[in-house]
């Protein structure tokens, strides 16, 4: 028997039970469309949170801090000696596969920063200046040059600057900040009467490209000058050489050797080492469960709708077992005969595939819009601006429908497989006789 | 005998078949020799239960036997595997049923088309194949029907028609009259004659004796075994 004459003998079939064909494919196409929305949403959660996770650090960056952080995690005297002095940054510096190092210290105290009338809400934070590249800081505008009279602003740090007495409509083009003097008025107390303030000015030498996360919003100051500033502020100036930084960034070129270097900081330094790219992983891994357990859910649909197919084609062979007689009397093989009944149920599989997969990515879309929806209001409520870095809760990765398709096409295959054997094994002398 | 002269189409030697019905075991064909030549019609008669369409359906390669041996034109059909035994059904043999065996669902063109499908002839070869046996058995108007929309007489044309479209020497008819009126079933039994002229070897199976009128040898089973056989002049 031919292919195309398989393919055409098997759609006439089909058409002349069309009820219980379409009956039958319901149970397919609902397996089906639920395997594309679990794993949609599953998806959809993934990179939304995934997503989130790259904003807390670039993926080539690991966040080092002093042992004594373990401390607070529970760990008791764990890590007291892993102090982040200068002298151990260098150390640090030379490991294999580290870029660069350098301290990361943020602003104390109480402060205003101010731009003209607007006030602003971004943090101040100390680097080496000889870091800026390497930390994957790039400027789109002005220079990448950080010293003691010039600051670089993160993206969206212009857009944090507010009129405390007016509401800055959104619409409002943030101030352009290349060039100008940013003030930060800082107070100091002694004692209830004893008050300072004193008044620095930061000329911006560089607006950064966006890139997710918290320096975007961030003011990147020369280390020196943050470290006397908080000097200022709390009136003693921190010893690094025995007190150590209370952060360090680690650059790491090769992604591959992250998770080492950061079990080795925790295990062999005893520091405290946060990577994002570490956690992206864990999260990935997890999420890959995730989808695995879900789509196990949808597939248990969809072997429930294969039953209903082996089903659909035994009463189907019971009904045509004349003419399963027949065809053997005209001389089709045994074969053939399994070919025309398999052929069925994969057609009620693929067909009731390609209908859960328009069905599915509907669905999908229907609840992402809803969802969508509740997230955008709840933002707005609370007030946040600009993109929470979720676009979509539901999402279809491209391999989604073909493998649902091909999946629902195996089940429609495997389901006839039991129907056909029954065919094939059917006596044709009893069965030309069967009423 | 003329008969023995020539070469016989179809031998069948001590060919048994037995059936198990609860406790007893059924002896539908008991040790049975028949030589069949070529260009002949056959007239199988007896009474029911007399094996005479367990003989056909064996000779058709539908049923094996328990016992014995069918040679077809050379070829030792009872020890076929399931596929040759196959291809041996679509190209050798055509079957004709009492109760036509026709698909439903399927117009009286169709269903002659549809042997043709496993035999792997192309669609324009089976639809001008088709139509010209319909022609042949005086259904040429009729081509587009279904079965339900036929008379009885016209569906079993269809059902011949269909026999002859893989060309078979032999054809088999199981009661092929059977669920006719006297009229159309002679219109059948000229069928088959002119069919037998044109030089298929025919067997049928029947009760009907009319038949033996038609054919020109007539063999009585009883008991699995044969009791007369007379043949006509060829």
């Amino acid at each position: 028997m031919k292919a195309r004459d398989l393919l055409k003998l098997v759609w006439a079939n089909l058409n002349r039970m069309r009820g219980r064909v379409v009956m039958t494919g319901m149970g397919v196409l609902i397996g089906t469309a639920a395997i594309i929305v679990l794993i949609a949403l599953a998806t959809g959660v993934q990179q939304s949170i995934t997503g989130d996770l790259s904003a807390y650090g670039a993926l080539n960056q690991i966040l080092v801090f002093p042992g004594a952080y373990f401390q607070a995690f529970g760990g008791g005297s764990i890590g007291e000696d892993a102090v982040l002095t200068p002298q151990k940054l260098i150390e640090l510096g030379r490991i294999d596969g580290v870029v660069a190092v350098t301290p990361y210290e943020q602003l104390y105290g109480e402060k205003t920063l101010r731009y003209n009338r607007l006030v602003g809400s971004s943090s101040l934070v100390g680097i080496d200046p000889r870091a800026v590249r390497d930390m994957g800081l790039e400027v789109e505008q002005g220079s990448d040059r950080l010293n003691r009279e010039t600051v670089l602003i993160g993206a969206r740090v212009a857009e944090n600057f507010a009129d405390p007495r007016r509401r800055r409509a959104s619409s409002e083009d943030p101030p352009n900040l290349l060039g100008q003097t940013l003030t930060v008025e800082m107070r100091r107390t002694f004692s209830e009467e004893d008050r300072e303030v004193r008044t620095i000015r930061l000329l911006v030498g560089g607006v950064l490209k966006e890139r997710g996360g918290q320096d975007d919003s961030s003011i990147f100051l020369a280390l020196d000058t943050l470290e006397d500033l908080n000097a200022w502020s709390s009136g003693q100036r921190i010893d690094r050489r025995t007190e150590g930084y209370s952060q360090a960034i680690l650059i790491v070129n090769d992604p591959k050797r992250m998770r080492q270097i950061e079990t080795s900081l925790m295990i062999d330094e005893g520091f405290l080492a946060y990577s994002a790219r570490t956690s992206l992983d864990m999260l990935n891994t997890i999420f890959a469960v995730l989808q695995a357990v879900v789509g196990g859910i949808g597939a248990i649909a969809l072997i429930v709708a294969a039953i209903g197919i082996a089903n659909t084609m035994v009463m189907s062979i019971l009904e045509r077992t004349r003419e399963i007689g027949l065809m053997k009397a005209v001389g089709a093989t045994n074969r053939d005969v399994m070919s025309v009944f398999i052929g069925e149920a994969g057609a009620i599989g693929i067909l009731g595939g390609i209908g859960g997969v328009v069905f599915g990515i509907g669905a999908a879309k229907v609840i992402d819009m809803v969802a969508m929806a509740y997230v955008n209001a709840d933002l707005a409520r609370s007030g946040a601006t600009g993109g929470s870095g979720i676009d979509s809760i539901a999402v279809i990765p491209l391999w989604l429908p073909l493998f649902a398709v091909a999946f629902a096409l195996v089940i429609g295959l495997a389901s006839g497989i039991y129907p056909a054997l029954r065919a094939v094994q059917l006596n044709p002398v009893t069965a030309l006789k069967y009423e | 005998m003329a008969k023995q002269k020539q070469a016989s189409l179809i031998t069948v030697r001590d060919l048994r078949r037995t059936f198990k019905l609860g406790n007893t075991l059924v002896r539908a064909v008991d040790g049975l020799d028949l030589d069949v030549i070529d260009g002949e019609f056959l007239c199988l008669m007896g009474p029911s239960g007399s094996g005479k369409t367990t003989l056909l359906n064996m000779i058709g390669g539908l049923d094996r036997p328990t016992d014995g041996q069918i040679r077809v034109n050379g070829q030792t059909i009872t020890t076929l595997d399931e596929n040759a035994l196959a291809v041996y059904r679509r190209q050798q043999v055509g079957f004709v049923f009492q109760s036509f065996n026709l698909i439903a669902t399927m117009t009286a063109l169709d269903n002659v088309k549809f042997p043709m499908i496993f035999a792997g002839i192309s669609e324009a070869e089976r639809d001008e194949r088709a139509r010209d046996l319909l022609e042949q058995v005086g259904l040429g108007h009729r081509l587009h029907h279904k079965p339900t929309e036929l008379s009885g007489g016209e569906q079993q044309r269809v059902s011949l028609a269909r026999s002859m479209v893989n060309r078979p020497r032999i054809l088999l008819g199981d009661e092929p009259t059977g669920n006719l009126d006297s009229r159309t079933g002679i219109e059948i039994l000229e069928i088959f004659q002119r069919l037998n002229n044109q030089g298929h070897t025919i067997i049928v199976v029947t009760h009907d004796p009319r038949v033996s009128n038609y054919a020109t040898r007539t063999v009585h089973m009883l008991d699995g075994q044969i009791v007369a056989d007379n043949a006509a002049p060829i």
